[in-house]
């Protein structure tokens, strides 16, 4: 396998026929994707989807059962994480009895290369005082704290699973747009797992759709939408289309959606064809992996 | 790393510190009452008494003991009972609560593999409390040494006080004490089930290897004319029941000496001396494990611990190493 991209700069994450199998059945089969460089990809399925199964793989905590997987054409041990991945796991593990000034300087010791000051600054930034002990932070600015010693690091990958699951939406949108803010500024490619997409929908450009353990769609957000249409016609009207090329149906009172693939989007009145909205799309594929799933 | 470890460690560090502190000051302070008492009974002059001033002896060592022979042994006892608390208190919750708390995740989230992260987290736990231990041990040794053979040490170095306290069972014990919690707490990833079985496997290993010590060296057997009767010497480890001798030297069976000891211990009886003798019943023996082999039991305990310390070390490392 040739992980080596010719620009010279080694790809985040290439997966070849991943597989993780527990005891209770796969939780990620023939997964093939890569993650390129400089994007912020969400990663998204329903529960258990295989979403944290993924980044467990990638950090090498898991250790796959099928295929490979490399991480900057490095094979993932369990030794220890890529220097060059950080990784903020749902539950952010923090030392409850550190001060926030502690647990940066645990960032300090641990990592060759740590940003002291870079560190400094997410957290003041984000108003959370040095002195404080971890245990007494609210949960918006202890993801502040976690999120500043994974970027502290200088990665440059960042792995955040489900970071923004217990937040409120006000720290909600704060976290994510310090986390947009950076990524863009450091040029790092951040991998983003939620089950719901319409947080993230106005920050990602690149998008991997779990679903059933395995990948349901995968690319770059403009690309898959350019590929995609919205079919906007009334609720009695025949529907234009073979039922196997419909990928998603939404019906309301008065109109019926159909997202189908963009060749189809010129079959008439009274279809109006229309750009299809991310989450829509997501949500499209997501519900016909669980039919899928329940045939 | 060391830092980290020395900050998350800090509550169990005070407390071992606050233990040696305590501890050293306490043996320090009753060891100055203990000579005062020694001085003031005059007891220096009773070490082998002669017969004469046996009677005067006996009266002072009985008073100096009932203040001073518990009061050394409660030393030992605090002695005897330090690995076991190390192992609960510092090395089961070692890993368990990392575990515990998701907090593992944090630390195999930074740059430092995780063989690295586990060795300062068993450095900074374990060398502190070595140190406490063998701090402390020299302290409480040279106090029984102070009262000699009016202390507990009159018990001989295999009695169950001396020998868990003396030469390397304490640090055999406490290396094995926190490295059997560190392993089980990695694996159970429970504090309390690493605590618990800490406290069950340590108590019955260390019960059962004591009971294996009569067995673990050759014997010696000492032979004394009938009329002296059973005899070992002072401190050695008893072995059997002994018995009796023939006059070739041989051990007499015991059914055979059973039957002649009825006899001749029974009333009527004049000479009771004579009659084993005339029955073939010349001495006595008894077998024992001489005091000068103390050292040679510590050294053979102390490597069965310190194999089942390695073992203990490669298993934690292999549970946290292992990739779900």
């Amino acid at each position: 396998m040739n992980w080596q991209r010719p620009s010279g700069r080694a790809v985040p994450v290439i997966a070849e026929g991943l597989g993780k199998k527990y005891r209770r059945g796969w939780a990620l089969r023939e997964c093939s994707v890569e993650i390129p460089d400089n994007r912020i990809v969400a990663l998204v399925g329903p529960n258990g989807a295989g979403k944290s199964t993924f980044m467990g793989l990638i950090t090498g905590m898991l250790a796959p059962t099928a295929g490979q997987i490399s991480v900057f054409g490095d094979r993932p041990q369990g030794n220890g994480l890529h220097p060059a991945v950080s990784y903020l796991s749902q539950a952010k593990p923090l030392y409850k009895d550190f001060t926030v000034a502690e647990t940066l300087k645990l960032g300090a010791k641990t990592n060759p290369t740590w940003d002291q000051k870079y560190a400094e600054y997410l957290v003041e930034q984000a108003q959370v005082p040095m002195k404080a002990k971890v245990g007494t932070l609210s949960g918006g600015q202890r993801t502040r704290v976690a999120l500043a010693l994974a970027l502290g690091r200088k990665p440059r990958l960042l792995l955040l699973d489900e970071p923004l699951a217990d937040l409120d939406p006000l720290a909600r949108e704060v976290v994510l747009r310090t986390l947009v803010t950076e990524a863009r500024n450091q040029g790092i490619t951040v991998l983003l797992s939620s089950h719901v997409l319409a947080e993230l929908e106005n920050v990602c450009d690149h998008l991997l759709l779990l679903g059933n353990g395995e990948v349901q769609v995968a690319g770059d957000v403009a690309e898959l939408l350019s590929k995609h249409v919205v079919l906007t016609g009334p609720v009695n009207a025949p529907v234009p289309v073979p039922q196997q090329k419909i990928i998603g149906m939404t019906v309301d009172e008065h109109r019926r959606r159909l997202l189908v693939p963009v060749e189809l989007a010129h079959v008439g009145q009274p279809w109006a064809p229309s750009a299809p909205r991310l989450g829509e799309l997501a949500l499209a594929y997501m519900r016909r992996s669980a039919l899928e799933k329940a045939a | 790393m060391i830092w980290v470890s020395y900050r998350q460690q800090r509550t169990q560090l005070i407390t071992l510190l606050a233990i040696l502190v305590l501890g050293a000051a306490a043996v320090l302070l009753l060891r100055s009452s203990m000579v005062g008492d020694l001085a003031r009974l005059g007891l220096e002059n009773c070490h082998g008494a002669s017969p004469a001033g046996l009677a005067e002896c006996s009266k002072k060592i009985d008073e100096f003991q009932k203040s001073w022979y518990d009061t050394i042994k409660l030393g030992m006892l605090g002695l005897l009972l330090l690995p076991v608390l190390i192992g609960m208190f510092i090395g089961a919750p070692l890993f368990a609560r990392e575990f515990e708390q998701g907090t593992h995740v944090l630390a195999t989230s930074q740059s430092v593999s995780r063989v690295r992260w586990a060795l300062s987290k068993i450095l900074v736990g374990l060398l502190p409390a070595l140190a406490v231990l063998l701090i402390l041990q020299k302290l409480v040794s040279w106090w029984a040494l102070t009262a000699g053979e009016f202390g507990p040490l009159d018990g001989g170095p295999y009695s169950t006080f001396i020998f868990g306290s003396a030469n390397i069972a304490p640090l055999t014990y406490t290396l094995f004490a926190f490295c059997l919690g560190m392993f089980v707490g990695a694996l159970a990833r429970r504090v309390l089930v690493g605590m618990t079985v800490t406290l069950g496997v340590f108590v019955a290993l260390r019960a059962f290897l004591g009971s294996l010590q009569d067995r673990l060296l050759p014997t010696e057997r000492i032979a004394s004319p009938v009329e002296v009767g059973f005899q070992t010497p002072k401190g050695a480890l008893n072995v059997g029941m002994g018995g009796y001798l023939d006059a070739s030297g041989q051990a007499v069976p015991y059914e055979q000496s059973s039957k002649i000891t009825q006899q001749c211990f029974a009333e009527g009886v004049k000479d009771t001396y004579a009659c084993l003798r005339d029955h073939g019943l010349t001495g006595t023996y008894a077998d024992a494990i001489p005091v000068s082999q103390a050292g040679t039991m510590h050294l053979i305990e102390g490597s069965i611990f310190l194999v089942l310390t390695a073992l203990l070390v490669a298993g934690t490392i292999l549970v946290l190493r292992r990739q779900s």
